[in-house]
């Protein structure tokens, strides 16, 4: 086992990476619990926001319009994917949910493999400016993109727990969350209520495309299928707990980094999602046991 | 590349007034579908060569099948035990000796230790073999790492190996270009670029694309062995003809100048020598034995002649370039000339034991116009 100060440096790119998961996760809970569909195109739709961006900025635009491009083209394609396929599929099982968006996944993945081929040694990146400062803790190098990936994260999640617990808005997404029906029948515009949640799920989706392309890699497949880390945070969360959904993204980031300097492990960290989702999992439906016979037993 | 070099030669009246029908399959990395699409050349579209293949696994699904037909290939970016069969030859070096090249750079700066890092993909241990063996006779500490890509988590993986190499150490990469960016740009963000004596990097990584988005902080920072002849500051016949066909002819040329389209080009050049020295009907029999007869062949693009010849196996690219970032172009690293992949590394010796090292000085000039 390494000595701790082999460690030190990796709880910081941990982190960074787990509030990105975060934002990720809490977008997907988000808009779970407003229209119960698991968002499973989150990643692909982020991805193909920043090779677009990646796109203008090669053809000269600065770089704060490409960002601009990036949150407004996830938020645009979210909200006409959840305008068009919402309502006809409102009323299906949440399988056929979370499986219809797979098809605009692979839509998008499709046009982005062809637009953006990789072969021939190209090599694309998203560089933010705010990677070029920064400051160092002991003798660990912070950069302002990791510290902005994380403090959007708590941002985002004491922001979103706000806004569902206090905002009018806000209310008639949970009020959905428990029944759709009856909160139609309550007069609330359940429409434009779904909208909203999709609107704002997309503007997540780009702001976590932009991030991860800059933390992780500006590749297509690599972007598309970062959202798997972030489902198992929110799967840790139920798909109903921000703050649970927000704590879980960041133990996978930290987890994940600080087994890289473990030789034994460090092959299968990329497996940290699959295994800390499914041991919540096994923990819960044990503690509904439990409880389930306590109840029965009293 | 090679379609555009095709193109240029009939555009100026083809072979003997015949022109050259290249046919492009595309494979999903499926197997079946590979040895199909290898079927349908043969039987089909009654194809007399076979050159410009660049795939993981074609040729390990297909060169027993070539080779029961009679056709010897002109292939690159193949898998490396292709480099082990009697009917695959390849103009470019391929990962291990790419990576003994780069080790073999970063062992003369005199670096006290090497991490040597690779994609985790199978055939790695037979890659890593080379580098551990001039490693070895070196006497310079070497540690072999393996990165699950693509990489999802490159500051830690940055920050693994720049504490591995320590400060006089080297870290040499062999990884796809997009892979060893995201491990180089995250060194530049974390500001431990300077932390290891230096860097170096198999092939994949010499593209200008590369030294445009590492931009100036890696000027003489990052050391990537060249397979083929840097083309930025060439100026001679051949490379002027590379850009020239590039320019006119290629304007669908992913990735543009580059290692790539250097070897589709030298592939493509070579196949013009071999049907050139044909004579009478252009059938498999007489197109296979002209390319098997290529000989001591100038590419102008390599640092040594090129032969195909009866060989049990064939790495005739066995002598490498180094090159250094430069404002955002790759060229020529100090004392990076021609240097001889040394026989240190068993398949080397292998294969320099049955065909020699053939020099420059008794070549003949590879066709093409």
């Amino acid at each position: 086992m390494p000595p701790w100060s082999e460690f030190q440096q990796f709880i910081i790119s941990g982190l960074a990476l787990g509030g990105v998961y975060a934002l990720s996760g809490v977008g997907l809970v988000v808009l779970y619990r407003a229209t119960g569909v698991l968002y499973l195109a989150f990643g692909a739709v982020g991805a193909m926001g920043a090779l677009l961006a990646w796109q203008v900025q090669q053809d000269g635009w600065p770089g704060w319009a490409s960002w601009i491009l990036c949150i407004v083209f996830g938020a645009l394609v979210t909200l006409a994917y959840g305008v068009v396929f919402g309502p006809p599929l409102a009323g299906r099982d949440p399988l056929v949910r979370a499986v219809a968006t797979l098809g605009l996944l692979l839509i998008l993945v499709g046009a982005m493999d062809v637009i953006w081929t990789e072969s021939g040694g190209a090599v694309r990146s998203i560089s933010l400016p705010t990677d070029n400062g920064g400051f160092s803790l002991g003798n660990i190098q912070v950069t302002w993109t990791q510290v902005i990936a994380l403090g959007l994260g708590v941002v985002l999640t004491v922001g979103t727990g706000a806004f569902l617990r206090y905002t009018k808005l806000g209310t008639a997404m949970r009020a959905m969350a428990n029944d759709r029906v009856i909160t139609a029948t309550l007069g609330v515009p359940v429409r434009r209520v779904e909208a909203a949640a999709w609107f704002g799920c997309g503007v997540l989706a780009g702001l976590a495309g932009l991030l991860l392309a800059d933390l992780v890699q500006l590749d297509a497949t690599t972007l598309t299928f970062l959202v798997i880390s972030s489902l198992a945070a929110a799967l840790i969360g139920q798909l109903r707990s921000i703050t649970v959904t927000f704590v879980a993204a960041l133990v996978v980031g930290l987890v994940h980094d600080l087994l890289t300097p473990i030789s034994a492990l460090t092959n299968y960290r990329d497996m940290t999602p699959f295994v800390l989702a499914a041991i919540a999992l096994l923990w819960v439906s044990r503690r509904r046991q439990v409880m389930t016979r306590s109840r029965e037993e009293g | 590349m090679a379609q555009a070099y095709f193109n240029c030669v009939n555009a100026n009246g083809g072979i003997n007034g015949h022109p050259i029908k290249y046919y492009i399959e595309t494979e999903q990395t499926n197997a079946s579908q590979i040895a199909s699409e290898a079927k349908q050349l043969a039987q089909t579209d009654h194809v007399v060569g076979i050159i410009g293949n660049t795939s993981i696994i074609e040729c390990t699904v297909d060169h027993s099948y070539w080779q029961s037909l009679g056709y010897y290939i002109i292939d690159s970016g193949i898998a490396p035990e292709c480099y082990s069969t009697s009917n695959s030859a390849a103009v470019n070096m391929g990962p291990r000796y790419s990576s003994d090249g780069a080790v073999q750079y970063a062992l003369a700066q005199h670096v006290s230790k090497v991490v040597f890092d690779q994609s985790n993909v199978p055939g790695t241990t037979y890659i890593a073999a080379g580098p551990a063996a001039l490693a070895a006779a070196a006497h310079v500490p070497i540690t072999q790492d393996t990165t699950n890509v693509p990489i999802s988590d490159a500051n830690s993986v940055a920050l693994q190996l720049v504490d591995q190499a320590g400060k006089d150490g080297a870290v040499v990469l062999n990884f796809t270009p997009p892979d060893a960016l995201v491990i180089l740009q995250a060194a530049q963000k974390l500001n431990i670029e300077n932390n290891v004596k230096l860097w170096a990097c198999s092939t994949p990584c010499n593209t200008d694309f590369l030294a445009q988005s590492l931009g100036s902080k890696w000027n003489d920072k990052i050391f990537v062995n060249a397979e083929l002849t840097p083309p930025d500051d060439t100026t001679t016949p051949t490379m002027n003809l590379y850009k020239a066909i590039l320019s006119q002819y290629g304007k669908n040329v992913s990735g543009g100048i580059g290692s790539f389209s250097q070897m589709g080009f030298t592939e493509a050049e070579l196949m013009v020598k071999a049907l050139e020295s044909v004579t009478g009907s252009y059938t498999v029999a007489s197109v296979n034995a002209a390319i098997k007869g290529l000989t001591n062949v100038n590419t102008g693009m390599l640092c040594q002649a090129w032969s195909y010849g009866s060989y049990s196996m064939h790495i005739p690219n066995n002598e490498d370039y180094t090159v250094t970032a430069d404002n955002g172009k790759m060229v020529l690293a100090p004392n990076g000339g021609c240097t001889q992949i040394s026989t240190v590394d068993p398949q080397i010796a292998q294969y320099v034991s049955l065909a020699g090292r053939a020099s420059l000085d008794s070549t003949s000039n590879a066709g093409g116009s």
